[in-house]
């Protein structure tokens, strides 16, 4: 079915926010392009890592962080998961000026509350709205139970994790995690990844023995578990079909997800980064269940056809030729992994020939493909941090934290611009989460990172001004959010391709409406969104420089 | 002390005659005459018979390790859910023995039991990675649920005792190569195994009679010679020891361990030249530090010999500054204490001879009778003005 609405029907053009992406003048070359505005908005959670001499895998982990509007006022909103447990998670409420006030206890989302969550050391968080009730709902994912929390559309969430059968094993290494509805049936489903089988009473020693060489241990020392994947049933419960659908390999160790169409069938497929063991691309045969297709479409190991210490993952198109390619950051010694999706369900890894050799000696995170200076294509962003905290004794070249990578898409190759993107990129953090997002509504995406052991940074994006459109969806048919919806933006004579996903970095979740740079295109002479639903519905003329609220017809 | 990862089936001791030949895996097709490349084979071919090739091949002389990587990964993606293609692969990972693969092996032995649980090899396999890895636990696991599958198999029962050995269960260990041994009394394996138990319980004289029927076999595993080597040294039998350790240096001449253990011979039989060319081949090689136990206890046997030598040569500085380099990676290092020791008594510094002395009684590296005879008697006579 095509749709064909008029924009006065359909777009809530906000007249202020039009306004912001002009309200800068162009930036000297050499100004920052994103600014540490942390201190400045309030924020002042501090990420505990629990670190004891005992070394214990998690404690090294980091935790996630999310963008999401939970009270529908338009501003994106700010949630840190905090990793010890019995340190509380933190919501940070957008007071649409800059600013952040925490209401984590009003909303009741610490994730300490009961006796598994308070024992639990969280790490990822997922947003979504499961039971598309309009206000987006958050799961969070730990080393031990899971938390599921509805939000009740009043600034208040309740703990459903029982009643939504979405715990997991409370044994369980969970990692990042996502919503997506791999079936079609119009209500979100959630994919969790599961990293090793660990337990504290199986703590190995490693490193030498010498005081204070004690290390983390690597995860080869461990075996992987299966992810899950929960159904949902439509009635506020879940049904687990991970192994019915195929998509429980004990191997994997899972740290990244994210969701993509690769082979443009209409259905979410799933690609997952895992550390030190291959990657896996579970291809959705339409019929409920998956099939692993990393070998044949040559995603599942480096271009030596080594298997990498994958983190953060993404998927987006980065040259422009309307197919998905696949970002995964790595660790040390290993570059930052770029699939160009060739079609026909190939892909090949150009990390070393598209300008990513900058990546090779950090180890990478959280990232995100987006287009950070708004110039028609996905730029890269990746935050770093050593896993072992005493590295420098054993590899003094090597240093537990280090800085952030920032590359310009320029044609479709990459270049590194961190060192003249502004201070922020100066400093050294131990990088885990990240997630992006126009928090300010000005028309260009914003960064928040989060660090083990320390407070997070809030990057503001201040790039020269460029055009550019914000697509929020409202599902009817479909998952309200409009999530795995397909956009197509043509601006300029320039044709963008995009899906609308929050899932992506590692332990993290972005912005969910879908932001399209339009570089010097004051409009865009058409849109065409293919809904989850299989509907289309196509936009024509829409001015640039607004955000665009856009519900299936 | 355990045996290394084997390159495949045909270079562990004995393992492949019955493993792979387990019913699980009678249904691939049987090894044709393989091409010089196995990934260019032609890709229309029956995966059954790409899969025989490669089988063929690790099975046999594992001469085409790359190769069958590459073949195994097309097969996989024409048919991802293939147990016995990821227990190959698996099995073609380590025989790479690139530490970098250790866990993709892994991965894939898990996998291939995961979509087939009666796949026995792939068990037995995965219990030899969990052997390299240090993870008896998971060894003892997986050779338990094997040999419910194949009751009384050897090779589980001795890989089971190899684990319990490691789990601090040397009788149980010998117990179970001896029945290895009793079904099949050629099993070099097994007797193998029996002896490093034996070495545990302090049998050491019928460990070595059975090092040395391992190598009259003429197995072609160095850890075998280096075991026997070093039982030699320590029933005082140095020339014997020689022997055995230079069969271990020859077939495996960049092994730092086996190197040390040599030099050890040589320098208790007073060839000090020979044993500091063998401690200047045991550098290990490239300034990186690596994190592991097996460096820092190579890091650490290689300076305690070297302060040895220097200490027999009457180098006391140079000897002083090895054993302290020793105590530096690991400071729980008896020898190295003991070394300090020596050092001290030679110096007549009785009270600080005492202290290392004692230091490494407590960690299992007591003086010589004759030795603590000295000390203890300059610790009621003792010097004036002694020099450090």
């Amino acid at each position: 079915m095509t749709g064909r609405l008029s924009l006065v029907l359909v777009a809530a053009v906000l007249a202020p926010v039009a306004l912001a992406g002009q309200r800068r003048g162009a930036a000297p070359a050499s100004a920052p392009v994103f600014t540490d505005v942390t201190k400045a908005a309030g924020i002042t959670f501090v990420h505990q890592s629990g670190a004891t001499p005992d070394k214990y895998m998690y404690e090294t982990f980091g935790s996630g962080v999310a963008w999401f509007d939970y009270d529908n006022d338009g501003y994106q909103d700010l949630y840190f998961v905090n990793g010890a447990a019995g340190a509380p998670n933190a919501l940070y409420h957008n007071n649409h000026d800059g600013t952040f006030t925490d209401v984590t206890a009003k909303a009741g989302v610490a994730g300490i509350a009961g006796s598994a969550a308070s024992k639990a050391y969280k790490t990822g968080v997922a947003v979504g709205d499961y039971d598309n009730d309009g206000f987006l709902d958050l799961y969070v994912t730990a080393f031990g139970a899971n938390l599921l929390y509805h939000n009740n559309g009043n600034g208040t969430f309740t703990d459903v994790t029982a009643k939504a059968g979405v715990a997991g094993s409370a044994t369980e290494w969970s990692t990042s995690a996502g919503f997506f509805d791999y079936d079609g049936d119009g209500d979100l489903d959630l994919y969790v990844d599961n990293y090793i089988n660990f337990r504290r009473t199986d703590n190995p020693y490693c490193g030498f023995q010498k005081p204070g060489y004690r290390m983390y241990c690597s995860p080869t020392m461990f075996d992987g578990t299966a992810d899950r994947l929960f159904r949902n049933n439509g009635n506020g419960t879940f049904t687990d079909v991970s192994r019915a659908a195929g998509i429980a390999n004990p191997s994997g160790k899972g740290l990244g997800v994210v969701f993509c169409d690769v082979d443009a069938d209409g259905r979410p497929d799933i690609y997952v980064a895992n550390d030190q063991v291959r990657n896996f691309l579970y291809h959705n045969n339409g019929n409920g269940t998956f099939r692993d297709i990393a070998y044949g479409a040559g995603v599942g190991f480096d271009a030596d056809g080594k298997p990498q210490a994958g983190m953060g993952v993404d998927c987006g198109d980065i040259d422009g030729d309307l197919k998905p390619d696949l970002f995964v950051t790595n660790f040390e010694d290993e570059l930052d992994t770029l699939y160009k999706n060739q079609g026909g369900g190939l892909f090949a890894d150009v990390s070393s020939t598209i300008g990513l050799r900058s990546s090779y000696l950090p180890l990478g995170f959280g990232t995100k493909l987006f287009d950070y200076d708004n110039d028609g294509d996905l730029d890269i962003y990746a935050t770093n941090g050593h896993v072992v905290d005493n590295v420098a004794l054993y590899r003094p070249s090597s240093s537990y934290d280090q800085k952030d990578l920032l590359y310009e898409n320029i044609g479709g190759r990459f270049r590194d611009v961190s060192a003249q993107s502004g201070p922020a990129f100066q400093v050294k953090r131990v990088g885990r989460g990240l997630a992006v997002a126009d928090f300010d509504n000005d028309g260009d995406l914003d960064v928040v990172i989060s660090s083990v052991g320390r407070p997070p940074a809030l990057l503001r994006n201040d790039a020269p001004p460029r055009h550019w459109l914000t697509l929020a969806l409202h599902g009817t048919t479909s998952n309200r959010f409009g999530l795995g919806a397909l956009v197509t933006v043509e601006a300029g004579g320039h044709r963008q391709a995009a899906e609308v996903t929050n899932v992506a970095s590692y332990l993290s979740s972005n912005d969910i409406r879908l932001h399209i740079g339009l570089g010097a295109a004051t409009s865009a002479s058409r849109i065409t969104i293919r809904w989850p639903s299989g509907k289309t519905q196509t936009l024509t003329n829409v001015a640039a420089n607004q955000i665009l609220n856009v519900k299936e017809p | 002390m355990r045996l290394p990862v084997h390159p495949s089936c045909a270079v562990s001791i004995a393992v492949a005659a019955i493993v792979c030949a387990t019913p699980a895996f009678a249904q691939t097709p049987s090894a044709g005459p393989r091409p010089a490349t196995p990934a260019a084979a032609t890709s229309t071919e029956p995966v059954a018979a790409r899969l025989g090739r490669v089988q063929a091949d690790l099975y046999g002389r594992a001469e085409h390790l790359e190769a069958d990587v590459q073949e195994l990964k097309a097969i996989l993606g024409i048919d991802p859910n293939l147990a016995e293609a990821h227990m190959l692969l698996g099995l073609a990972y380590r025989g790479l023995g690139k530490p970098e693969l250790v866990g993709e092996s892994k991965a894939e032995l898990q996998e291939a039991l995961d979509l087939k649980p009666d796949l026995i090899p792939a068990r037995f396999f995965l219990a030899e990675v969990y052997l390299g890895l240090g993870r008896y636990e998971n060894v003892r696991d997986e050779m338990q649920t094997a040999l419910q599958q194949a009751p009384g198999q050897p090779q589980f029962l001795a890989v089971l005792g190899e684990a319990e050995r490691h789990l601090g269960n040397p009788t149980r260990s010998a117990e179970l190569n001896r029945q290895a041994l009793a079904r099949d009394p050629t099993f070099s394996r097994a007797r193998y195994y029996l002896a490093l138990a034996q070495l545990d319980l302090g049998e050491r004289d019928q460990a070595i009679a059975n090092l040395e029927q391992v190598t009259a076999a003429h197995v072609p595993e160095p850890d075998v010679y280096l075991s026997l080597g070093n039982a030699y040294l320590d029933a005082s039998r140095a020339a014997d020891a020689t022997t055995a350790l230079e069969h271990a240096v020859t077939m495996a001449p960049t092994r730092a361990d086996a190197h040390i253990a040599l030099a050890r011979a040589y320098r208790t039989r007073g060839l000090l030249t020979k044993a500091t060319e063998q401690l200047t081949l045991a550098k290990p090689a490239g300034d990186a530090v690596q994190p592991t136990e097996g460096y820092q206890q190579v890091e650490a046997d290689l300076n305690v010999e070297w302060g040895r030598l220097r200490l027999r040569q009457g180098q006391l500085v140079a000897a002083r500054t090895a054993f302290q380099k020793a105590i530096d990676i690991a400071p729980d290092n008896g020898a190295a204490h003991q070394g300090l020791a020596m050092i001290y008594l030679r110096q007549r510094d009785y009270a600080h001879a005492d202290a290392e002395a004692t230091r490494a009684a407590a960690l299992g590296a007591p003086l010589s009778a004759a030795d603590r005879q000295t000390l203890d008697a300059g610790l009621h006579r003792p010097a004036a003005g002694s020099a450090k």
